[in-house]
């Protein structure tokens, strides 16, 4: 590091993308979160860190504010992906949650250091592994519209209404032999995941598995076989393959957050 | 790349959904506490608005029953 900080550097963090065991220079053909700095590896306590600067204001002081700004977000979380995703491309990654953002590579450091013995654990889970995100969408029963309402606001009620009343969607016995099949494909599965989109019509079933890349195979008869069998009845979304985002531990922290 | 599509294809899906991106990138992946305060708690809440543009009317409602359970917002 030069000596003396440049008062343009002061205003630049450092964001982190994932973690690998090894790499060096830059992703090539690929730009950060802000569309501007290139994708760096920074050795980090044995480790590697893949990070590029971004702007403090917009990255770290705002972030929060920002993430209910639904265009940024919408652009910021794709490059995201991209950077992730094009990091990942040739080795294993711990994909970082979206926003981490360290003030200097010191700090970076530091924190990989505390936090090693976790993240080698984690590496060597997802080693040779890929995500695969999975959505079962079933038969959905039409709300009864509001017939006479005299407000949109009284329609919404009542259709909000009518929705609660909807059988409960849990999955039936086709669903969890599917899932079943799944899970003997996967080194992991995490049902469930995916708070965004939970909320999507007729969707019956929602899961993230980790799979092995030489068991893509697999994977595709066993959609292939499922995709047959409920012709007309079900549907199968298949997304992927994604960094392994949902098969990374989470600090003891965040946990007790969630619960 | 064209294997990865393999798969995908399978469903009738040629491109990956701006939902399943979000749905992968937030609220997922290894948190390290940067130096600096990152309002990760502050991530939920976003999932309320998100819906509201990105899903169906449907979803909205389903949000706003949640949105009238006490303190919701104010504490995830």
């Amino acid at each position: 590091m030069a000596t003396g900080v440049k008062s343009r550097d002061r205003n630049r963090v450092l964001y982190l993308y994932g973690i690998t065991r090894e790499g060096e220079g830059a992703v090539p053909g690929i730009t950060g979160v802000d569309a501007a700095a290139s994708v760096e590896a920074l050795p980090c306590a044995g480790l590697v860190c893949w990070t590029s600067r971004v702007d403090k204001i917009e990255f770290a002081e705002n972030l929060a504010r920002n993430m209910e700004n639904l265009e940024w977000l919408a652009e910021v979380s794709v490059r995201h992906q991209q950077a992730v995703a094009a990091i990942a491309n040739s080795r294993d990654i711990l994909p970082a949650r979206f926003g981490t953002v360290f003030r200097t590579p010191a700090s970076l450091t530091a924190d990989v250091q505390k936090n090693k013995a976790l993240l080698v654990h984690d590496l060597k889970r997802i080693s040779g592994c890929e995500e695969w995100g999975v959505k079962v969408f079933g038969p959905q029963a039409q709300p009864q519209v509001a017939a006479g309402a005299k407000s949109g606001r009284d329609y919404l009620q009542a259709k909000a209404a009518a929705l609660l009343a909807e059988a409960p969607r849990t999955a039936d016995a086709e669903v969890q032999r599917f899932v079943r099949a799944l899970e003997g494909v996967a080194v992991e599965a995490a049902a469930g995941a995916g708070a965004v989109s939970r909320g999507q019509r007729g969707l019956h079933w929602q899961g993230s598995l980790l799979v092995k890349r030489s068991q893509r195979g697999k994977l595709q008869q066993l959609m292939a076989r499922f995709s047959r069998d409920w012709e007309g009845k079900r549907r199968i979304e298949l997304s992927g393959p994604w960094p392994p985002y949902s098969f990374v531990s989470r600090t003891q922290k965040e946990e007790a957050g969630r619960a | 790349m064209a294997d990865n599509n393999l798969l995908a294809g399978l469903s009738g899906q040629d491109e990956v959904s701006l939902l399943d991106i979000l749905d992968h990138v937030l609220n997922a992946g290894v948190v390290i506490h940067g130096s600096l305060v990152i309002s990760l708690a502050g991530v939920d809440l976003v999932y309320v608005g998100l819906n509201v543009v990105l899903t169906s009317v449907e979803t909205a409602l389903r949000h706003m029953r949640l949105e009238q359970l006490p303190d919701r917002a104010g504490r995830p």
